[in-house]
């Protein structure tokens, strides 16, 4: 178990005990959503407990990323309500910020800030949002990177990375804020094959802290290890959901099957 | 013809210099031919120029006026103020250089090599001190900004001051020069005025404008497309114009109007036509920028933008951290493109009246004793125009290399 160094979560985590009488920390109730005529999200009813680790899985198309998406706000449902931490996502600017603030989001293309350096691109957030001393932010900064691998590249620009290490920087900006629950939009898709591995040793570490995590990939090894619970999108609805070893072992519905048989 | 042609990191040779030339310049018959016709007509041109600047003219005009072509009529007695100004920005000037970035030996060579002739030019009294005192000032802050990066922790405070310093010496400037009517001002100061009063002024104005285009707010978005497409959609003469027989009309006179049952009285504004020049060249000038730095918004990924929400970032942060530093830097060479063009731009204000570099350059060959000088005039005013062009386009390349870092 590796430390954690953010002061959250620190106790190891108990599968069986961290989901009884935890708190729902995500609360969605029927999430539509429209591009124009094209119906993204088409009625997602799911709640979400604190210490979860949920895989979602789908063909491309299905949702999946809107859905994560709409979570903390980078796209806006047009009916339904999502409850986060007791506080439902609307129009209010306050509530807004301040949710985003606790929600860490992993973008499959890093989205890391080209023109700052490693160190920035961790602290800018903690000077501006949290209003963090300089010294407390790069102190915070520096055990992140040690806690993604990396801690001597702190003073160099994300260009001069290469992609494993650039999401390592993005994880670590992301849990610079102290985020209560993390969204991994496809955070290995866009990488070489042989820097998959550095990324998914991290969110493994991050999932064993006790993190909140929703995650959107089709690395079924990670999904088999950490996850607590699996859904599997289609169409903007969840078809079928369940742990790993009732979806791996005895999936319901045809689609699932389908999904499965082309990519296992 | 595909011979490859040696590396440059060799050391040059004369025998290296003949396969050069052969591979390069007489490859081919067609080559050859177009060789010999290229170098015969520019040994001719060269050979022209070289005629007359050293044989055929007589330079008197431009020593005799070089008052006029300075700073036009602006008295004796107070050109005191224009030297304070120069030391002001010399000094800042090298300390901004000092701090921000060091000078390469080949622009210092360039720099003291340009700094000689001026001085070779105008060595006299008063001027050749007051230019030692700059290049001393520069010269002094530079070596005193080197000394507070390498050895103490000061330069990021240093840097706030001399950003502070910038803006403060703006203010001194129009302190010290008011004092003088304008209609005095003339010459190389009056063009460097407009300049880098049009510069200053439309950077910000073209930012927001640019910006504003892109808001999700109807009326302000409305209110910016259609200001850059008016303006753009009009000659600078047209604005000057303006600025000059329509503005007055308009705001010039005391008027009472009643507004909801309540008089109010608008005092007049007087305006002199060096600021109605102004206000014409950076109301232009802000309406391209604008279209510049858009082009520069919407080179910054949407990603960005998101990562940035994502982190708990408001809009005016994410604008001014996040987005404006990377569109900005995206576009430095169209922006500084458009310095240039405005500071050629200001010689159209001889139309509304006033003798800038340009017209100074014209009038002088009016006196008696130069008539029939144009050329060495124009030669000269051509010269100025292309230092401080020159300089601003070498300027820009130093800042797309220190602000490159981290490029991806």
């Amino acid at each position: 178990m590796a430390e954690t160094t953010n002061g959250e979560a620190t106790a190891p985590r108990d599968k069986a005990d961290g989901r009884v009488g935890a708190n729902d920390i995500i609360i969605c109730r029927d999430v539509k959503k429209w591009f124009g005529d094209f119906q993204a999200l088409r009625g997602i009813t799911i709640s979400i407990k604190e210490r979860e680790v949920v895989v979602i899985m789908g063909p491309s198309g299905s949702g999946k990323s809107t859905f994560i998406r709409t979570l903390n706000r980078l796209e806006e449902h047009d009916s339904g309500q999502i409850i986060i931490d007791g506080v439902e996502l609307n129009n209010d600017l306050r509530n807004l910020e301040k949710i985003r603030s606790e929600i860490g989001m992993v973008f499959q293309q890093f989205n890391l800030f080209p023109h700052l350096t490693v160190r920035r691109n961790i602290t800018l957030a903690l000077s501006h949002v949290r209003h963090m001393r300089k010294k407390d932010s790069t102190e915070l900064a520096e055990s992140l990177l040690e806690r993604v691998g990396i801690p001597e590249q702190i003073d160099k620009f994300p260009a001069q990375l290469s992609g494993g290490q650039q999401q390592r920087v993005a994880i670590a900006r992301a849990l610079a804020m102290q985020p209560r629950i993390m969204l991994f939009d496809e955070p290995t898709s866009a990488l070489d094959p042989e820097m998959i591995k550095e990324v998914l040793d991290v969110m493994m570490e991050l999932a064993e802290s006790g993190m909140t995590m929703i995650v959107v990939t089709h690395e079924m090894g990670f999904a088999k290890e950490a996850a607590d619970r699996f859904l599997f999108f289609d169409e903007g609805l969840i078809v079928e959901e369940g742990t790993p070893e009732h979806f791996f072992t005895n999936p319901q519905e045809e689609r699932t099957k389908l999904f499965l048989s082309q990519i296992l | 013809m595909t011979a490859t042609t040696p590396p440059v990191a060799e050391p040059l040779t004369v025998r290296r210099a003949r396969l050069w030339a052969r591979e390069n310049l007489f490859g081919s018959v067609p080559n050859t031919l177009l060789t010999i016709v290229t170098a015969v007509f520019l040994a001719a041109a060269v050979w022209g120029v070289f005629r007359f600047v050293f044989f055929t003219a007589e330079w008197e005009v431009v020593d005799a006026n070089r008052r006029l072509f300075f700073v036009g009529r602006f008295p004796s007695d107070e050109t005191w103020r224009i030297w304070v100004v120069l030391f002001t920005v010399a000094g800042l000037a090298g300390l901004s250089w000092g701090l921000w970035s060091g000078i390469g030996m080949k622009l210092a060579a360039l720099g003291l090599g340009g700094l000689a002739l001026v001085f070779a030019f105008m060595a006299e009294g008063d001027v050749a001190w007051s230019t030692a005192a700059i290049v001393a000032l520069f010269t002094g802050a530079y070596a005193a900004a080197r000394w507070l990066v390498r050895t103490t922790g000061y330069a990021g405070p240093a840097r706030n001051l001399a950003v502070a310093g910038w803006l403060a010496s703006f203010v001194l400037a129009t302190l010290l020069l008011r004092e003088v009517n304008t209609a005095l001002w003339g010459g190389l100061l009056l063009t460097m005025t407009l300049a880098i009063v049009g510069i200053v002024a439309s950077f910000p104005l073209g930012v927001l404008l640019a910006v504003g285009r892109t808001s999700t707010y109807p009326v302000i978005r409305l209110f910016c497309v259609g200001y850059i497409e008016l303006i753009r959609g009009v000659p600078l003469i047209t604005l000057l114009f303006t600025a000059k027989f329509i503005l007055p009309l308009m705001v010039e006179r005391e008027r009472e109007l009643s507004l909801l049952g309540i008089d109010v009285t608008f005092p007049g504004v007087e305006m002199d036509d060096v600021l109605r020049a102004m206000a014409a060249i950076t109301i232009f000038s802000s309406a391209y920028l604008a279209e510049i730095v858009r082009g520069g918004l919407q080179a910054v990924p949407k990603g960005q933008v998101e990562a940035a929400k994502a982190l708990g970032l408001g809009t005016a942060r994410i604008l001014g951290l996040i987005v404006l530093p990377q569109a900005l830097r995206a576009v430095i060479p169209a922006i500084v493109g458009q310095f240039i063009a405005l500071f050629k731009d200001t010689s159209l204000v001889v139309i509304i009246g006033l003798t800038e570099l340009l017209r100074a350059g014209q009038q002088v060959t009016a006196q008696p004793a130069f008539i029939g000088k144009q050329a060495e005039a124009l030669l000269f005013v051509a010269l100025i125009y292309w230092v401080v062009a020159f300089s601003m386009s070498r300027a820009s390349q130093q800042l797309e290399r220190t602000l490159g870092v981290g490029e991806r």
